[in-house]
């Protein structure tokens, strides 16, 4: 196992800078994700970790191990690409331990690995199979077995789970999280799906324009977003005047109370952050979503509990939306004055 | 609308008879009893293959041809076949200057191939030789081979090769032992093709070939001279190994399709059928 760690890390094609200024740790073990909109030069960073492509500045290192220039072959990592880029010619017995063969293992305990890595990613009995008679789930397992076989120090997943329908998705959502767990592998997966970054990562980054905008853990750079890129990209955000600023709150921290015809609200909120009127009501099953239209001209948009009062809310009702200060978090400029107290609020 | 299709129907049987019409006169005569060209045939007899294959000039252009044919494609398979990889994995800047040149020979009228070719070797003392017309026929196979190898390198995904490198394959294990055996049927159709191209060829023999005689040179030559129904079996014959050979690039082509490379929502839904 071994840790990865990226300095100054920049890539350029033909004059364009895919990424610039990269530090990053990533420790042993840890389950860390990338996640960034296309183009915004996460898979630059992953080809550049994979050594598929030479940074133009910067330093890759592995452990202690500096594999800056190193080519791929050398790097001893496990790569499961989206598309699953499974040797079409081979059984799945063959795919999966061509790791194997090519380092010349023996017969035997070339069996044994192979029968190990299977049913680690629940395949067994399926050895004979060739790619194209397996669906789309199921090639997905043998590309990451095929990729664990061999002990890899580094797994790396570009968008292994893009190419599945969302149940299945989130099944192997949750095998991956256990394989990497037992198997203890430093894991580097590349996303642009906020939901999957936020519940498989120990930590995230998200990167836009080729710049790292945050590295943290997904509770707080759900709750606690450096920018308002990252507040918007990790899920709805809304944004409210905070302090002669602005801060951002996340939908299910608002609470909303219908207005009754004369004007009456409810006991518990007495003295709402703001007022309007429900423009739409999506029920979503586990909850459902306000967009309200304040009276100022504002937008916000409120996550309810189904089984809670505010659910009966249709469009064109009046409603009062109120908040806590302290689940508000302040943005940029209006962060440097006011940070010291949030930040001692927030950890309460 | 019935009138079109009809209209559609004769047009399309018209042409398929003028194209088809050669090769019905062909075959026929060939097994003729007759001592000279004549249609229809008066009875059938195997005596032409027989007076084609007990004459040993007739049977040393064959061997002539066939060897040229097959050491020119193979060779022209090795330097098209890495010609394609450079050009579809390695070159980036002068990728489209390097593709024109490959497929110069193509793309230049035969006799201006042939004219060059004849100077050169007239130059190098290559002219006339056995060695001479191997090269001027692998020459013209380059380019048909890089379009063929080329076209199934563009659809074998570059990320199945840098996951074989990730696995810890040397270049040449990943060439060998994945981007070749998932190429092996194209790679074959396109050493079928160069070979019945090389067999086929006239132009740029005639120019370079000089005592050298083909099979393509020695019908032409014997037409001149005189004409014996011994042509129209070596013709048929022809024919047939043209139709067997472009049958199996067919059957190769079809068999070797890449499974598509999967993306999107409804890949992981679907199996591929073959």
């Amino acid at each position: 196992m071994s840790s990865i760690r990226l300095e100054n890390l920049g890539k350029s094609y033909a004059g364009v800078q895919a990424v610039r200024g990269v530090d990053l740790t990533v420790a042993d073990g840890e389950f860390f994700t990338i996640l960034g909109p296309s183009g915004s030069g996460k898979t630059t960073l992953l080809t550049l970790i994979a050594g598929l492509a030479m940074p133009t500045e910067g330093r890759i290192l592995f452990g202690d191990r500096d594999v800056t220039h190193v080519p791929t072959v050398g790097r001893g990592i496990g790569l499961v690409f989206q598309n699953y880029a499974l040797f079409p010619h081979m059984t799945v017995f063959d795919n999966v331990a061509f790791p194997l063969s090519v380092r010349k293992k023996k017969r035997a305990e070339i069996e044994d690995r192979v029968q190990e890595a299977l049913s680690l990613v629940r395949l067994t009995g399926f050895e004979k199979r060739k790619p194209s008679q397996m669906s789309g789930g199921q090639q997905q397992r043998v590309a990451l077995a095929r990729a664990i076989v061999f002990r890899p120090t580094i797994l790396l997943l570009d968008e292994p789970l893009g190419a599945l329908d969302r149940k299945l998705r989130e099944e192997l959502q949750v095998e991956l999280k256990e394989l990497q767990r037992s198997l203890r592998v430093t894991t580097l997966l590349v996303t642009h799906d906020q939901e999957e970054a936020l519940s498989l990562s120990d930590r995230l980054l998200v990167i836009d324009k080729g710049t790292v905008q945050q590295i943290a853990p997904p509770r707080e750079a759900y709750l606690r977003p450096a920018n308002s890129f990252v507040a918007d990209f990790l899920g709805i955000s809304n944004f409210v005047p905070l302090d002669g600023g602005k801060g951002v709150v996340r939908p299910e921290r608002l609470q909303v109370e219908l207005i009754g015809e004369h004007g009456s609200r409810g006991p518990s909120v007495t003295a709402p952050n703001a007022t309007g009127r429900v423009r739409e009501a999506v029920y979503l099953g586990q909850v459902v979503r306000l967009h309200v239209t304040l009276d100022d001209g504002g937008e916000l948009i409120a996550a309810v509990s189904p089984a809670g009062p505010a659910a009966l809310a249709q469009s064109g009702d009046a409603v009062a939306v109120s908040w806590q200060r302290e689940h508000v978090w302040p943005l940029e400029a209006t962060r440097s004055g006011a940070e010291a107290a949030r930040r001692a609020a927030f950890h309460k | 609308m019935r009138e079109q299709r009809l209209v559609l129907a004769v047009i399309g049987v018209t042409a398929l008879a003028f194209l088809m019409m050669p090769i019905v006169i062909v075959v026929p005569m060939s097994f003729s009893s007759a001592q000279a060209l004549t249609f229809p045939p008066p009875g059938l007899s195997w005596r032409w293959y027989d007076s084609l294959f007990g004459d040993p000039d007739w049977m040393e252009a064959v061997w002539t041809s066939l060897g040229i044919a097959a050491i020119s494609a193979s060779s022209a398979l090795v330097l098209g076949g890495l010609a394609a990889y450079g050009l579809d994995r390695g070159l980036q800047r002068w990728r489209s200057l390097a593709e024109a040149n490959f497929m110069a020979p193509l793309i230049v009228p035969g006799v201006i191939t042939a004219v060059a070719l004849y100077f050169v070797f007239a130059w190098t003392g290559l002219l006339g030789t056995y060695l001479g017309l191997v090269i001027a026929h692998t020459i013209l196979a380059v380019p048909l081979i890089i379009i063929m190898i080329g076209a199934s390198l563009r659809s074998l995904d570059v990320r199945i090769e840098q996951v074989a490198w990730s696995l810890g394959a040397s270049w040449s294990q990943a060439i060998g032992r994945v981007v070749l055996p998932t190429l092996a049927p194209s790679i074959v159709a396109a050493w079928i093709f160069a070979f019945v191209t090389s067999f086929d060829e006239i132009i740029v023999t005639s120019f370079v070939a000089g005592a050298q005689t083909t099979v393509p040179k020695k019908m032409y030559e014997d037409l001149i001279l005189e004409i014996t129904p011994t042509i129209t079996a070596v013709a048929t014959l022809l024919i047939g190994t043209t139709v067997v050979a472009l049958g199996l690039v067919h059957l190769l082509l079809k068999r070797g399709q890449l499974p598509s490379v999967q993306t999107g929502p409804a890949a992981g839904s679907t199996h591929s059928t073959q």
